[in-house]
């Protein structure tokens, strides 16, 4: 099955005088570490927020674990999808239990499970002894890992992360890293955005690069960089198919 | 329900931890209902209640000066001055001290003016007797005065109000004098023409109906109506429970702007869950907000010699009303929050239009008082619909059927800034 499933989708906001999305398509099947990248206003947070539901694409198809992205269905796609918003999505008056308890508890989650399944993952992110206190006092690192956390309390089959990395420490990186790699060994699928290219050859299986709204190129990072003789790295092939004149 | 419960001990948490909220939303009001109505305290009072200095010059000393000087000291409203510095007060130093400003009102009965109405009554009574056939023997002056009047001066910043009410006072007392004086010559006619009746004969009572105040409803007291804290109490806790709106307005566009919004958005259920929790929050703190201040009313203001707050006699529907203006409240906050992209455009709107809506709403002072043009506009101001029915319960005894209006309206504009809110944020998402 496919995890994510997009097909000529286009999408104009309102009193925008240049489409977001002309006519993207890409599929990538369950189960990989897909990275989905392209300079500044490629069309990276339209497709995600089109994928998760949040906004709606004029036309085109989209398809999430087999389930189509449409009315009846969005409920359904929101229990296997979990987002990793690039802002940290906490309310930084809150502990990091308060914070998680209270998501848990939108998920439908309560009580001692909920607790000890928060207490495991912040365990796993190296956050155990941060639980008790409040987010706003958290490096930026700290709440990157509690963002993620976040998004996974109800194990989704699909994880989007948009950024997750952004600002934080070495050490922290390799933790996000290394969580995302073992996530995805248990058989769920990573979307993942990142202006850090080297990161994005580092863990993802497959690359969608996309530029002014359509897809340029998609294939195993390091095929692309074979593909090109003149190209030694990601960052390389990027530049290849989306050039190098300065976006804004 | 887990979603909704869970909303409102996040809010809960949120506020506990944002001292500068919690102050705004409590401790303000109650400084500011207290402030108000020590300020508004003179303003509301009866004249009855507040006595002012009025300089008297009497150059007549006869009856009518004794009447007046006698008349303003009984009506327990004004502290007569005929003397300063232990010397009599003469016309031209209480025009004076009146153009200095020292006294607000100054009277100057004129000389012989008691001859000029005991003259006039007698030349009624003669003319009456021998219009009856009876000698005319009562004196009457030959040449009468045309130009004759009780002098006044007022200070130039007087009130039109009370200029009338000072009017009102001494035309009384005129002709008060002048119809005891003519009674009193009919008398003493009666008495010349039937001798033998002279220690027996019964005295003229002009007043056959009286006036008397009743109040409506049970147990009302008639002077629990609108006095300072029975205004300002309610309407400016009304004014701080719509000051909600800011912190309303400035958590909905952080969660916007941090992308709390957006998560809790992409979590299954509905969105309607989470913001009926906000909802319910918020309209439990506006309720507590608004007994907080009634308490304030009915325990504080006393302590400064302010009247009791009267909550009237139908509580439920006191709490019916509180709630509702807390729906509507918190549904213009959520509303505020949603069409403003920065706190500082919520803060500023939020802040200058609850005063506008207050302002015209009779919140600051009664809309009775207010130009019709104005009164009808007010009138569409929810803050009037709130005051309107907390008056109806506290004032006029009233129950639910007296509120129901006032609460439909509130109700539906709460329902109606919730659906525009939501309309708004839906075609905001494509």
């Amino acid at each position: 099955m496919n995890s994510i499933e997009v097909k000529e989708l286009h999408k104009t906001y309102a009193g925008a005088l240049q489409p977001s999305l002309r006519g993207l398509s890409f599929t990538f099947p369950e189960g990989k570490v897909v990275g989905l990248l392209g300079p500044n206003g490629a069309g990276k947070t339209t497709t995600i927020s089109i994928l998760c539901g949040l906004v709606k694409a004029d036309s085109g198809m989209v398809r999430i674990l087999g389930e189509p992205q449409e009315a009846g269905r969005r409920e359904a796609i929101k229990r296997i999808i979990g987002v990793v918003p690039q802002q940290i999505a906490l309310f930084p008056q809150l502990t990091a239990l308060e914070n998680l308890t209270y998501f848990g508890n939108l998920y439908g989650f309560k009580g001692k499970p909920l607790k000890e399944k928060i207490l495991s993952l912040l365990g796993m992110f190296g956050l155990e002894k941060a639980a008790g206190k409040e987010v706003g006092k958290f490096s930026g690192g700290m709440k990157r890992r509690t963002n993620i956390i976040a998004a996974i309390l109800h194990e989704p089959r699909l994880l989007v992360l948009d950024e997750p990395t952004a600002g934080v420490d070495v050490q922290s990186r390799s933790m996000i890293l290394q969580f995302l790699r073992r996530y995805n060994e248990q058989g769920n699928s990573v979307l993942y955005t990142s202006h850090l290219l080297e990161e994005a050859q580092q863990i993802c299986e497959d690359v969608v690069i996309i530029d002014d709204g359509q897809l340029v190129v998609q294939g195993n990072p390091q095929a692309l960089i074979h593909q090109h003789q003149h190209c030694r790295n990601l960052e390389d092939v990027f530049l290849h198919y989306t050039g190098h004149a300065v976006r804004d | 329900m887990l979603r909704t419960i869970a909303t409102i001990r996040k809010e809960w948490l949120l506020l506990l931890r944002d001292k500068a909220g919690l102050a705004l939303l409590f401790l303000m009001p109650v400084v500011l209902i207290t402030v108000m109505a020590v300020i508004q305290d003179a303003p509301f009072k009866d004249y009855q209640e507040v006595k002012f200095d009025i300089l008297t010059v009497d150059n007549d000393h006869g009856r009518l000066g004794r009447y007046i000087r006698e008349g303003l000291g009984q009506s327990g409203q004004f502290n007569v001055i005929d003397s300063l510095d232990e010397k009599p007060l003469s016309e031209a130093r209480a025009a004076q001290l009146i153009r200095e400003g020292e006294y607000k009102i100054s009277i100057t009965i004129p000389k012989g003016s008691t001859g000029e109405i005991v003259s006039n009554a007698n030349k009624i009574v003669n003319d009456i007797s021998k219009r009856m056939g009876l000698p005319a023997q009562l004196p009457v002056k030959t040449l009468a005065s045309d130009s004759l009047a009780v002098q006044l001066y007022f200070d130039p910043a007087a009130k039109k109000a009370f200029k009338s009410a000072i009017y009102q006072a001494l035309d009384n007392f005129l002709t008060q004098v002048q119809t005891d004086l003519l009674l009193e010559r009919i008398q003493l006619q009666l008495r010349r023409r039937d001798s033998t009746a002279t220690d027996t004969f019964p005295a003229i009572r002009l007043k056959a109906v009286a006036l008397k105040e009743t109040a409506l409803g049970h147990g009302r007291q008639i002077d629990v109506i609108s006095n300072s804290v029975q205004h300002n109490v309610p309407a400016w806790s009304i004014f701080a429970m719509f000051f909600i709106v800011i912190p309303i307005a400035g958590n909905m566009i952080r969660e916007r702007e941090d992308g709390s919004l957006v998560r809790m958005k992409l979590i299954p259920g509905s969105y309607l869950s989470i913001l009926a929790g906000k909802l319910l929050f918020f309209v439990g703190i506006c309720v507590v907000q608004f007994y907080l201040m009634m308490l304030v009313g009915i325990y504080v203001m006393p302590l400064l010699d302010l009247p009791q707050l009267q909550l009237g006699v139908d509580h439920a529907a006191g709490l019916l009303t509180a709630a509702s203006i807390g729906i509507t409240a918190t549904a213009y906050g959520i509303f505020i929050g949603t069409i403003f992209k920065t706190p500082n455009q919520a803060l500023n709107f939020g802040a200058i239009s609850i005063v506008i809506l207050s302002a015209i709403g009779g919140i600051w002072i009664p809309l009775e008082v207010m130009p019709e043009k104005i009164q009808a506009v007010g009138r569409l101001s929810p803050l009037s619909w709130g005051l309107n029915a907390i008056n109806d319960i506290y004032l006029r005894n009233g129950n639910i059927r007296y509120i129901l209006p006032d609460i439909t309206r509130l109700l539906a504009c709460g329902l109606l800034l919730l659906c525009t809110a939501g309309w708004i944020e839906q075609r905001r998402a494509g």
